[in-house]
């Protein structure tokens, strides 16, 4: 009302602007890496598998970009496949938990009652296993692979989408904007999904997009334990693997290059993630 | 002597927006000084100015001057030394302005312990006759209680006494009522106002309220877009503005008093066109357009008393009439309306809309559209009432279509009409609700409520987030629309005034009960209830009848539009 | 009276949570398609002995519920089964392993408060500086950095490169061992110290713009009297919160941190274990880092009040 209004809210809060410049940066790197994973056979200089027992762990040259492992495997072409697994893999995860995450978020938020106290439950208890924990588990019980894993930590995300979709709903709920489609006559279903989900699934959809980040590092890690994706194939978190024992020689790159892969990508999908929830700026519950 | 001297102070933003622009005024000692305005006049700005706390990146200009000392140019130690001994603030809000993680008595004693060093027995001491000095009633229990466990007019009293620690010489209330009732209002002023007799302060006290500002000012600043635009004795500038913008300002400002404001109060001004639509069936006593019989609400609470928020409230309008609900807060009007209009269950009572019983679940989607044609809502908070996402036009286009075979164009022409109803222009149909100011976006709530073409509108504090002059307008439209169609209005408010302005009837709410009905200028002027009186007698008001400027304000109102 | 009504509720909660998490680390056995026989000796020679030990353990014979009675029954009361790799009680194997790992997150949770909070507190005094965006900057990319890659570049570095710090396992003697430990919680504190900051930061510039600042200001206290008073304690809430999930994240995180430093702790046991098909194993780390994450959650919840008195009273934070 007539308190120091406006004034002094931009007063206090001089807002840090990235410059978008990163941003776009971040985006062109992303769709580079994208491009580079779909048109791998046509882009890979070298076949990822295949074996140059007589040129291993060579450094860069104009031959091999990046060099070679231990194997004498093109690493350049070994990234260049690998980034289907890191790229798709996260993919599918995030797409699964946010779409189910959003249904039954917005199923607790709006119906509350006795299918909020439950659903809340049961994401209490799935919050309980940390996804990585969930994905081990998976692999102890159905196999090394990444299927098991990508199931699991769907699974393992989605209360958080959930979480996240409920509190949002809930608040919206409590708005005097639904209150008056109430009063107008529009049925619940109609406010629900044709208005109070459009408000909220931009907010819930930049959260998401900052899940790609840590479900693609976890996956990594994941092969880096050997217990996702299995040897001969390339993959990033699996290339550490094999590389660790020539870390200890000194062959840094075949280890270092896919790690770098990894913190970029990260830090890409990181810096569009909150770039968004910024532009949106919607306010994110405690 | 002067104690605060303000002389063409200027504020500009880093990116260039100049919030003040050549403030000047003086508080003398012993003097209550008023700084009056609406949102983003720049008042609480200059108040703050005057003890520093004006963040870094405002470039400041002019100069304030506190006891001689120069404030914008002060060191660290000097401006504490100011805060501490010559000069304290009271702000808005009490319940945001008492840290909720420490106790009462540590935010008294706080500045005593820590800056001057007394002992805690001693602070504690000081703080208990404080407490007592502005009434709380229990000063060694408040000592160890959180700011939770108190209500928000006896917190506002910890954040006086909390002010008074410091013996300050000037004190600044920035708007140190708004957030509390008006009985409570009241008792909040009277001690403002014993201390600062008693102490001899100066006082720069900030409202957006003329009528408080009359009532307890002796000279007032009233200030618009960061200028002052007239200052004066409070009794001139309010029986005798000079400013046009003043001018406005206080025929904007609905008053309670009878005496003083012709041509206002709908019993013998607007209300032509009620009595018209009244004389129509005037033979027979109409059958009440809305009629609400016994209606009761209580809400159960786990582990704790339940709560009767309305018991047994009965009330009728008339066809075309206009019903005022006056309540403090807590007083059960909103869940009054909110039964009214089917948003909640009442559980007890029976709801007849223009003779029709109202189904009490509504199923289908046919009992739905029936229900939202008899009845609409104006809500309190523009902000919050219009989906973000949706814009203007599409808001009224979508009841429009819910409830009629419109097509595209004929509905679209049809939310344009609407608009210009409402006083907006078709290009606001464009307009998403963050884009549009407060009055704007009630303007389109309203319209999005005609476009139903309803029975009865219920209104609910539908103008009090508003400016007094936006408040103004938005009543005018409703008065026009009420003259124009004969609507039938259910206003909840817990301003007498206001409600004075629009209804003919009105009923008095308290913890829940109808204490008072009547019509309005009879319940106003012999009020018989003791609340009803306690409530009249809150209103602040000037102890001088302001002349009537009203008659010159219209004609400079018709001027400007 | 509230108070203990409140701990009791809390404390029935845990319970339930464990109970349903216990369902789920129990019966996940059953999604398995195949004869839990050979589930559970995949990769064995069946001999007529592990079968019948096997066997005997689980009661396979009897109807699902009465196993998992009997495995609860079991749990209950420190018997977690036997491990197929080490024929030896699992209870044993995971207490001696529990050491290095209980080491190692102590560890890097003291990195996590003290750079974590100091980060997040820096940022938020200096908000809209240059210092707060470089904090922000580099949080946001050492939050990049996983735990895996970040001890292969410490590796890289400081052990091989520098020479400064052991690339492999876990020392004798206490300081030994900390000074063995010290890369591997570094790495395995990175991202949480992220987590922390970015946490801190955001209660702390929530908190600086309340309005019970700006009283305290204008009372004349002394901007680190006022910031200590009454930003400080005020954020805690949101840390605390984070500092549960916390909990949880870090044990499961050092099985990659003791993976790559080639400890001895239960983190590198859960993965072997996996390798090694050694179901039991699996099955009792996974319930250990489950409930040791609700424990502590549990307890956090309940000292709320302490911290915000809100809380006790059931006043809606904020």
């Amino acid at each position: 009302m007539t308190t120091p209004t406006l004034a002094m809210s931009v007063l206090r809060a001089p807002r840090v602007r990235r410059s978008s410049t990163t941003f776009a940066v971040s985006a062109v790197f992303l769709s580079a890496v994208t491009v580079a994973a779909i048109l791998a056979p046509v882009v890979a200089p070298y076949d990822p598998n295949h074996v140059d027992l007589l040129n291993f762990q060579a450094g860069p040259s104009t031959a091999h970009w990046l060099g070679t492992d231990s194997l004498g495997r093109d690493i350049l072409s070994r990234m260049i496949y690998g980034a289907r697994t890191a790229l798709l893999a996260p993919l599918l995860v995030v797409v699964f938990s946010t779409v189910v995450g959003i249904l039954l978020g917005l199923l607790a938020g709006w119906r509350g009652g006795w299918i909020d106290a439950v659903l809340g439950r049961a994401f209490d208890v799935v919050f309980a296993f940390p996804a990585l924990l969930l994905a081990i588990m998976a692999v102890a019980l159905f196999g090394k692979g990444l299927v098991g894993p990508v199931i699991a930590m769907s699974i393992a995300f989605t209360p958080f989408v959930a979480r996240l979709t409920r509190t949002l709903v809930a608040s919206e709920r409590s708005r005097p904007y639904v209150a008056a489609y109430r009063v107008q006559g529009f049925g619940g279903a109609f406010i629900a999904l044709r208005r109070v989900l459009p408000n909220v699934t931009p907010i819930v959809g930049a959260q998401s997009t900052l899940n790609f980040g840590y479900v693609l590092a976890e996956l990594a890690a994941l092969s880096f334990l050997g217990l996702g994706v299995q040897a001969p194939t390339a993959d990033w978190g699996a290339m550490i693997n094999e590389a660790q024992s020539g870390l200890i020689g000194g062959y840094f790159l075949p280890a270092l290059v896919p790690a770098l892969a990894v913190v970029f990508v990260v830090v890409a999908v990181n810096v569009i993630g909150e770039e968004l929830s910024d532009r949106i700026g919607g306010e994110l519950p405690a | 002597m002067t104690i605060l001297d303000i002389s063409e102070l200027t504020l500009d933003l880093p990116n260039g927006t100049r919030l003040l622009d050549g403030i000047s005024l003086t508080v003398a000692e012993g003097e209550t000084v008023g700084l009056v305005g609406e949102s983003g006049s720049g008042k609480s700005l200059t108040a703050r100015s005057v003890l520093g706390l004006l963040p870094g990146g405002a470039v400041m200009g002019g100069s304030v001057q506190l006891f001689g000392r120069s404030v914008l140019d002060a060191s660290r130690g000097e401006l504490l030394e100011l805060r501490r001994t010559r000069a304290s603030m009271i702000f808005q809000d009490p319940r945001a302005g008492i840290n909720p993680m420490r106790t009462v008595g540590d935010h008294l004693t706080e500045t005593m312990r820590l800056c001057d060093g007394r002992s805690a027995a001693e602070a504690r001491a000081v703080a208990i006759s404080l407490m007592e000095a502005v009434h709380l009633p229990r000063p060694a229990e408040h000592l160890h209680q959180y700011p939770h466990e108190l209500s928000g007019g006896m917190l506002q009293r910890v954040m006086i006494a909390g002010a008074l620690t410091s013996s300050p010489r000037l004190l600044i209330c920035d708007e140190p009522t708004t957030a509390l009732d008006v009985t409570t209002q009241a008792e909040i002023i009277g001690v403002l106002a014993e201390q600062r007799a008693s102490r001899g302060m100066g006082m720069l006290f900030i409202t957006h309220d003329l009528n408080l500002a009359a009532a307890i000012c002796d000279r007032v600043y009233v200030m618009s877009a960061g200028r002052v635009e007239e200052q004066g004795d409070a009794r001139q500038v309010f029986r005798n503005p000079q400013a046009d913008y003043t001018k406005r300002l206080v025929a904007a400002t609905p008053t309670i008093s009878v005496a003083g404001d012709r041509g206002r109060s709908p019993v013998d001004g607007s209300d032509a066109a009620a009595t018209g639509v009244r004389s129509a069936t005037a033979p027979v006593p109409a059958e009440p357009m809305l009629e609400a019989v016994g209606i009761s609400k209580t809400y159960l609470r786990r582990g704790k008393e339940p709560v009767r928020a309305v018991i047994d409230a009965t009330i009728e309008i008339p066809r075309g009439g206009a019903l005022g609900v006056v309540g403090e807060s807590g007083s059960g009007k909103s869940t009054l309306a909110r039964m009214i209009v089917g948003l909640e269950q009442a559980d007890a009572g029976d709801i007849r809309i223009a003779g029709r019983e109202r189904a009490s679940a509504r199923a289908s989607r046919a009992e739905r559209l029936a229900h939202a044609r008899s009845m609409q809502m104006v809500f309190q908070d523009p902000y919050l009432s219009l989906d973000p996402r949706i814009t203007a036009g599409k808001a009224i286009e979508d009841a429009l279509r819910l409830h009629s075979r419109l097509g595209t164009t004929e509905a679209r022409a049809r939310v344009i009409e609407l608009l210009e109803q409402v006083g907006l222009r078709d290009a606001h149909a464009q307009a998403r609700p963050r884009t549009l100011s407060g009055g704007q976006r009630q303007r389109v709530a309203i319209a999005r409520a005609l476009a139903i073409d309803p029975h009865v509108l219920v209104m609910d504090e539908a103008t009090s987030a508003l400016d007094v002059s936006v408040q103004a307008q938005v009543l005018g439209v409703v008065e026009r629309i009420r003259r124009e169609r004969g609507l039938t209005v259910l206003f909840i408010s817990h301003d007498l005034a206001v409600v004075r302005r629009l209804c003919e009837q009105t009923v008095v709410m308290k913890t829940g009960e109808i204490v008072e009905r009547g019509r309005t200028d009879e319940l106003l002027s012999t009020p018989r209830h003791p609340y009803t009186r306690l409530l009249i007698d809150s209103v602040p008001r000037p102890d001088w009848q302001p002349e009537t400027v009203a008659g010159e304000a219209d004609a400079l109102e018709e001027a400007a539009r | 009276m509230t108070a203990l009504r409140r701990v009791a509720g809390k404390l029935g909660a845990l319970l339930l949570t464990l109970f349903l998490a216990s369902l789920l680390v129990f019966f996940s056995r059953f999604l398995v398609p195949g004869d839990p026989l050979s589930f559970l000796l995949r990769g064995r020679k069946p001999s007529a002995e592990a079968v019948a030990q096997v066997s005997a353990q689980y009661g396979l014979d009897l109807p699902p519920w009465q196993q998992y009675l009997n495995w609860l029954a079991g749990v209950l009361q420190g018997d977690l089964g036997r491990s197929l790799q080490y024929r030896q009680d699992v209870t044993e194997v995971i207490g001696d392993r529990l050491p290095v790992t209980l080491g190692l997150v102590v560890m890097a949770g003291a990195i996590i408060a003290v750079l974590g909070l100091t980060a997040g507190i820096v940022a938020s005094l200096n908000r809209g500086r240059i210092l707060d965006r470089a904090v922000l900057v580099g949080l946001t990319v050492l939050g990049a950095i996983p735990s895996f890659v970040g001890s292969i570049v410490l590796i890289a570095v400081f052990a091989v490169q520098l020479g400064w710090f052991p690339s492999f396992g876990s020392g004798e003697g206490f300081l030994d061992t900390v000074y063995h430990l010290v890369l591997p919680s570094i790495a395995l504190a990175l991202v949480f110290v992220v987590l922390v900051g970015k946490v801190t930061r955001s209660s702390m510039v929530e908190q600086l713009g309340r309005e019970h600042v700006e009283v305290a200001t204008s009372r004349g206290l002394k901007r680190g009297t006022v910031i200590r008073r009454h930003v400080v304690r005020n954020s805690i809430g949101p840390i605390l919160t984070v500092s549960g999930v916390l909990v949880a994240g870090l044990l499961v995180a050092s099985a990659i941190v003791e993976a790559a430093f080639g400890l001895a702790g239960i983190g590198s046991l859960l993965v072997q274990s996996v390798d090694r098909l050694d179901f039991p194993v699996v099955q009792a780390i996974v319930l250990l880092v489950v409930a040791a994450f609700v424990t502590v959650n549990a307890v956090i919840d309940v000292l709320e009040p302490l911290v915000d008195p809100r809380a006790a009273a059931g006043v809606g934070a904020r």
